[in-house]
């Protein structure tokens, strides 16, 4: 190692220097100050040990109860744990091994009685840039744990034997064990943790608020009666409008609507959330809201990601049962069963087939060059952690390689929970549709997807006859291309075999199949470019996995054997009456999804009220809605939840029942404005005790939806095959590659009335992003998304004031408004009421009036031209056998019976103009946020 | 122990943010300075202050390029055979051992090994330290992709860039700190390759389009002029003026009507960055602008001076295809000659304007190639196939020791045999160059603290000068 490295430990170990290190490293001096006040504090924990024990010395118990699970939880992993592997030499399992030191230091860092010598302590206290341990800084110790450290070596650095660790343990130990399947060692498996962070697993506590009064509100009131605050008046009822519309559909409130909820507030403002909120849960556009929601959670696609990036023709099928779902009301327990286990409870009723698609949403692929065994335990992983983050708010990939590190759950508990899928396989299952599926638009879709096939194919076979004319035999042992052809053009002959055999795939999207699973073994396949067909007898061929723990993780490392089963600690904790699962060729996923819509599982019921909750604020009552684990945030108001949960449960399991009971509560209707902002900062620095409603921006898809709906252009329809809207022409021409080539162009659905429906609906392709989405925070389709993201950059303001898409709708907005008034003030209080849901001010009309006119003489002077769209392309790629350039047609038979959306060619002027402040409306800061 | 403080830090960083934002000017990228590390101020002190990552999409092969391997020229087509559980179908059937097709040279003080096509790049070997120790996990494109650029093998996670710009944020409030030059044709994964993952948005990778507009929607639809703009831009100021009035404690709707003001002046910066026009004849004829082979990439080597010299953090440039399973003679010999001189050009621009010692240059693709190849299309196909074990990669500028090859594979380039390192230690070594600790650039995510290298990593000392 280094020399100057040495030179600063032993400025620091030799005393005569203390002073100057000191000056050096203030914070180890200020460790100094501090520490009288710790030796009073030691004192009390001492003396209060000294009641109950005088067997054990005050070092040893501080060993047992403070430093040995330090060392567990902070150090074992790289200095121990696992024998072949020890860092730097330094082995921290016995007291001898840590007094030799390793390769760095010597006897230096273990220096009984003078702890603040020892480079053990020292390297804790992070001074030393670069030397700090442990060396990452989100595992850092707090200044107390160091100062245990000191003074445990101060006492002369006891090491008992287990059995009196365990002896001290069971007598003073602080914080409580977790009953659980049993981690990877016994260190881990008594492990204490601190009570509060062990809620989620406990049964729900439920306290009653008193008859005739909210419940909602009794829980929230107290605690903002307790912090000295009063909450903020009612909103407004345009404002509560816009927010019931949105929360409720994701889009913009009827203005009659809105006058409407304002007559029935003055009779009493609950009943008249009420009635609308049950209006709006009436309409259709209620499960496409919230399925979107759910569909963000398991990350919900139209393709497979990765290298060739595949159609998955069928699974609009399942993004459609889940809007189905909350449309219909569907029990939650039903909801979770069918999603988990849909096929092994009714394989006959097609709408459980295409509800597993769930276990398939994450992104997969196997070609060629994937190793199968791999690609499997990709899914594996992948389907535990979704399933856990899903319906169990507990990301498990944390225990894939070792237990746990902060919550009670054993890396056998990972693998027990996996086993309840090493039988479940890949099936595109024969489903028939349903009468309320929408089939509409299937003809247009067809006749696309065989142009393109057809354009290929011709393409193919000109191309191939050249080939055929022009080889000539390779000289030389080894080909070195001098066969008389562009390799460029043998390229593309792969490419557009790729892209037929793409598009032939695509053509399953108007049959009867649902993405699904069936049960049964597990048969390898060495490339995955077509439907997958169940076989006849499932367990015929193939091979049962092994369910064994994996050690590190390592698909190639089995070790222990499991048998399938689920989160331990819960079990335990939640006192869950036990359960079995099945083994061999059992219903394995049936039993987890038992044991997950058991009533007693104090998890599920507290997870998905959260969720809803945070549907509705804009934050979950336990901050992490995913994660509601040790090191997810805590719940705010953990009696609400609690009693939430349980209503839930006794309610149903209806989602809709949940909403009205929180719509009608004062908490949902208050203002966004609170009186005194000051002191709601102040008495609620966290920004958690609801005094006020948090303003929220419109989601992506809203802001799409939102135009469209102003404009008059969307179309209502609900469910379907996935529609392609207008993109950004340049992203939707973009080149990108996939395994063996370039894939085809993007292309729009032909007609408006495809292309302009909700966002729910558009096409969502792993590898092609629309990026006006994208830019608004629509987030990615590979990982799950608990609750969107807000942020603010230069790029969003680009798009909604510039991009052609935008400019589509201002346009649109203004026809519909021409068709609609005559008046241009009627004109303007009706653009601000259809997109702003109120009446314009008398000087807000005037400068939009002006802004009109102003631009309407502008557009006089302007001519344009009808927008031509050509139905070929001519694109250019890198060729991969000479690296250099190649250009080739591609045919885009879309833009054969294309009819744009409204041109300004075909409007007058004072249609554009007032397009003009269209635009503007579509870019306030109003339009984007709701208070 | 759980310090809850840290938990919600994120949450109040993007509150922050706005905030930042309202009260100064909302950036492109925000630099967020003054506030919690780790964003704003690096971790040490270092030379390097910025990166410019040459990304050879494809994998190119070490063994054509910067390692030479005599011993395959003696085993030219001689049976070649492969097993053990990483087995894929690339590997299956006959195999045969390929020689490459071109001589190589020492070139330089130190005699550094280089293959003869690189012409220009032959004389910058003195500032180049060459890498032969480098391991990948996936020998797919898109994965394997995603694991360089990434960390993670799945994608879904920020890259570099990315994680570059949270920690230093950018020097430049008018551009993207974190800017991406792709190829006409996007690599396989797409845009996953420079998200911005689970960290905010406003760390994403901006491309800059080799085609069309540079940035999208940089400018609106034609028929809509400048001063149109300017008119519709007062009007919305204007109307969200009395929004704000009653909502005044609301910073990021500020926030949100700086950004229309920050895009309105990025439509002048952007066009400036990208017009060459002030560069003289001399320099665009250096980079191989205007040659029909060099053009491409030329341009975006320049581009990235022009770009880090405007104070840009991150820009990554997208070359290829270096996929060459056939024909290697031909495909890599023009894909050389494309990079060859630019490559040779920006090293040369950046030293002689007392650039490159503060600006890290790193060169790799997302593996190497195999010293062996199957049958295809009838014959034994003269190419190579995908290789993890080993691969192309060097460093220059940026505080690396120039003149240098550290480690080294096996006789016949099959695999890393010295000084071996995981992809995760040369991110974390990139990191360590720019002034950032893996350990403590990290984000709270899912449970998690995140960070680049995943799980930690090690810094390859011997890299650094």
């Amino acid at each position: 190692m280094t020399t100057g490295r040495q030179t600063i430990i032993s400025a620091i170990v030799n005393p005569s220097r203390h002073i100057t290190i000191q000056k050096i490293f203030p914070a180890l001096s200020a460790l100094h100050f501090a520490s009288l006040s710790v030796v009073f504090r030691m004192m009390f924990f001492i003396s209060s040990l000294a009641l109950f024990s005088a067997e054990h010395s005050e070092g040893e118990r501080l060993f047992a109860l403070k430093v040995k699970p330090l060392f567990a939880e902070k150090c074992i992993a790289c200095h121990g744990s696992d024998p072949e592997k020890v860092k730097g030499g330094f082995n921290m399992l016995s007291r001898a091994s840590t007094l030799k030191g390793g390769e760095s230091y010597g006897e230096d860092v273990l220096i009984p009685r003078k702890g603040e010598e020892s480079i053990l302590f020292q390297l804790t206290t992070r001074v030393i840039e670069d030397y700090e341990m442990p060396p990452k800084e989100a595992d850092k110790l707090s200044q107390q744990q160091s100062l245990w450290i000191r003074d445990w070596i101060n006492a002369g650095a006891p090491w008992p034997d287990e059995a009196s660790i365990t002896v001290i343990q069971n007598q003073f130990a602080e914080g409580v064990k977790a009953p659980t399947s049993g981690g990877l060692d016994d260190e881990w498996t008594n492990r204490r943790y601190s009570p509060e962070h062990l809620w989620s697993y406990r049964p729900l506590t439920v306290k009653s608020p008193p008859e005739g009064v909210h419940p909602v509100d009794w829980f929230i009131d107290q605690k903002l009666k307790t912090a000295g605050l009063s909450p903020a008046p009612e909103a407004r009822s345009r404002e509560l409008a816009r927010r019931l519309s949105y929360g409720l559909t994701g889009l913009p409130p009827e203005p009659k609507s809105v006058q409407q909820l304002s007559r029935n507030q003055k009779n009493g403002s609950t009943q008249a959330v009420l009635e609308y909120a049950r209006q709006l849960m009436q309409s259709n556009h209620y499960g496409e809201h919230f399925g979107r929601q759910w569909l963000d959670v398991v990350r919900y696609a139209d393709s497979a990601g990765f290298a060739n990036d595949y159609s998955r023709p069928n699974a609009w099928r399942y993004r459609d049962y889940v809007i189905r779902a909350f449309n219909e009301d569907k029990p939650y327990d039903h909801f979770v069963r069918e999603q988990i286990a849909g096929d092994e409870i009714d394989a006959a009723d097609p709408e459980k087939l295409i509800a597993t698609g769930f276990l398939r949403m994450g992104p997969w692929e196997q070609t060629g060059m994937s190793v199968f065994k791999i690609t499997r335990q990709q899914w594996l992983d992948d389907v535990t952690d979704s399933v856990g983050q899903t319906f169990l708010g507990q990301p498990l990939q944390c225990a894939k390689c070792h237990d746990h590190k902060f919550d009670p759950i054993p890396t056998r508990d990972y693998y027990r929970m996996m086993a309840v899928f090493s039988t479940t396989q890949f099936a595109d299952r024969d489903a028939p549709f349903l009468e309320t599926e929408n089939r509409e638009g299937f003809n247009t879709s067809q006749e696309w997807t065989k142009a393109k096939i057809q354009a290929y194919q011709r393409q193919h076979k000109e191309l191939q006859n050249q080939v055929n004319q022009n080889r000539q035999q390779e000289t030389g042992d080894a080909k070195v291309g001098d066969n008389g052809l562009d390799p460029g053009d043998e390229a593309s002959l792969a490419r557009m075999n790729k892209n037929i055999s793409r598009h032939q795939w695509e053509l399953e999207k108007v049959l009867p199949i649902a993405f699904s699973v069936h049960t049964g073994k597990t048969i390898e396949r060495n490339n995955v470019s077509s439907r997958i067909r169940p076989p006849k007898d499932p367990w015929a061929k193939g091979y049962i996995k092994k369910d064994t723990i994996l050690t590190g993780g390592n698909v190639f490392a089995e070790s222990e054997p499991v048998a399938p089963g689920a989160l331990s600690v819960a079990a335990f904790l939640g006192k869950m009456k036990p359960s079995k699962f099945p083994e061999s060729r059992g219903k394995r996923r049936k039993a987890l999804a038992d044991w997950i819509t058991n009533p007693q599982n104090p998890l599920t019921a507290r997870v998905m009220v959260n969720r809803v909750w945070s549907w509705h604020f804009g934050r979950g009552i336990a901050g992490n809605p995913n994660n509601f684990g040790a090191t997810g945030s805590l719940p705010s108001h953990p009696a609400l939840l609690d009693f939430l949960a349980d209503w839930f449960l006794k309610h149903d399991r209806s989602v809709k029942k949940l909403n009205e009971l929180i719509l009608s509560s004062s908490a949902y209707r208050r203002s966004t404005r609170h009186p005194s902002p000051e002191r709601m900062v102040s008495k609620d620095p966290k920004g958690q005790l609801y005094a006020a409603f948090t303003p929220r921006r419109l989601t992506a898809e809203e802001l799409r939806d939102s135009m469209l709906s102003a404009s008059g252009e969307l179309n209502r329809r609900v469910g379907g095959i996935p529609c392609r809207p207008d993109l950004n022409q340049e992203v939707a021409i973009q080149p990108r590659q996939i395994m063996g080539g370039t894939a085809s162009v993007y292309e729009p659905d032909p007609l408006p009335s495809l292309r302009n429906r909700r966002s729910v609906y558009a096409e969502k392709l792993r590898g092609l992003r629309d990026p006006f989405l994208e830019t608004f925070n629509q987030p990615g389709p590979d990982k799950s998304c608990e609750l969107r993201a807000t942020s603010t950059v230069a790029p969003q303001a680009l798009t909604l004031f510039n991009a052609a898409e935008i400019h589509d709708r201002a346009l649109a907005f203004a026809a519909r408004l021409l068709r609609e008034k005559k008046n241009p003030e009627a004109i303007i209080r009706r653009a601000f009421s259809l997109a702003l849901g109120r009446s314009p001010l008398p000087d807000e009309v005037d400068i939009c009036l002006t802004h009109w006119k102003d631009a309407t003489s502008e557009e006089k002077e302007k001519l344009y031209a009808k927008p031509d769209f050509p139905t070929e392309i001519q694109r250019t790629v890198m060729a991969e056998k000479t690296g250099q350039p190649y250009d080739f047609i591609e045919i885009m038979p879309a833009y054969k019976n294309y009819i744009p959306d409204l041109q300004p060619a075909q409007t007058n002027a004072r249609t554009r103009g007032l397009a003009q402040v269209c635009l503007v409306l579509f870019n306030l800061n109003e339009f984007a946020y709701l208070d | 122990m759980k310090d809850t403080r840290i938990i919600t830090q994120p949450n109040r960083r993007e509150f922050l943010y706005g905030l930042g934002a309202g009260l100064g000017s909302v950036a492109f990228t925000s630099m967020l300075e003054g506030l919690d590390s780790p964003t704003g101020t690096p971790h040490h002190r270092t030379r390097a202050k910025r990166c410019i990552f040459l990304m050879m999409e494809g994998g190119p092969s070490h063994i054509d390029t910067f390692d030479p391997k005599p011993e395959l020229t003696k085993r030219h087509l001689q049976e070649f055979s492969r097993s053990g559980e990483m087995e894929s179908a690339m590997s299956s059937g006959k195999r045969y051992f390929v020689k490459s097709p071109f001589e190589f040279i020492k070139a330089g003080q130190n005699g550094s090994d280089i293959c003869c096509q690189w012409t220009h790049l032959k004389d910058c070997v003195d500032d180049m330290c060459f890498f032969r120790g480098a391991q990948v996990e996936s020998v797919n494109h898109p994965t394997a992709c995603f694991h360089v650029n990434t960390g993670n093998r799945f994608g879904g996670d920020p890259a570099i860039g990315a994680w570059m710009t949270y920690g230093l944020g950018s020097l430049n409030q008018n551009l993207p700190g974190f800017v991406v030059l792709p190829r006409a044709s996007y690599p396989q994964g797409g845009p996953a390759n420079w998200s911005n993952g689970f960290l905010p948005a406003q760390f994403q990778g901006t491309p800059f389009r080799a085609k069309g507009s540079p940035i999208l929607d940089l400018n609106p639809p034609a028929g809509v002029s400048q001063q149109r703009q300017r008119t519709n831009l007062d009007l919305l100021g204007k109307l969200n003026q009395k929004h704000l009035e009653q909502r005044s404690a609301r910073s990021e709707l500020e926030a949100r009507m700086e950004s229309y003001e920050l895009a309105f002046r990025m439509q002048s910066e952007v066009p400036e960055v990208l017009d060459l026009k002030g560069e003289n004849q001399r320099t665009l004829e250096m980079y191989g602008i205007g040659q029909a082979n060099t053009d491409s990439f030329g341009r975006k080597c320049l581009l990235a001076r022009r770009l880090v010299e405007k104070g840009v953090r991150f820009v990554q440039a997208y070359a290829g295809n270096w996929d060459s399973h056939d024909y290697i003679e031909r495909a890599h010999g023009n894909l050389i000659h494309s990079v060859d001189r630019p490559i040779a050009a920006l090293l040369k621009d950046l030293k002689n304007r007392g650039l490159l010692d503060e600006t890290l240059v790193f060169f790799c693709g997302e593996f190497g190639r195999t010293p062996d190849n199957g049958i295809r299309g009838g014959g034994k196909s003269y190419g190579r196939d995908h290789n993890a074990k080993a691969m192309a990669m060097w460093f220059a500028g940026g505080g690396t020791k120039g003149g240098h090859t550290i480690g080294a594979t096996d006789e016949i380039g099959a695999e890393a045999v010295e000084n071996v390192h995981h992809i995760r230690d040369i991110h974390v070594t990139l990191l360590h160059l720019l002034g950032l600790n893996d350990n403590k650039l990290t984000y709270y995510h899912a449970g998690r603290f995140k960070q680049l290298s995943q799980f930690g990593g090690q810094v390859i000392q011997e890299i650094i000068g």
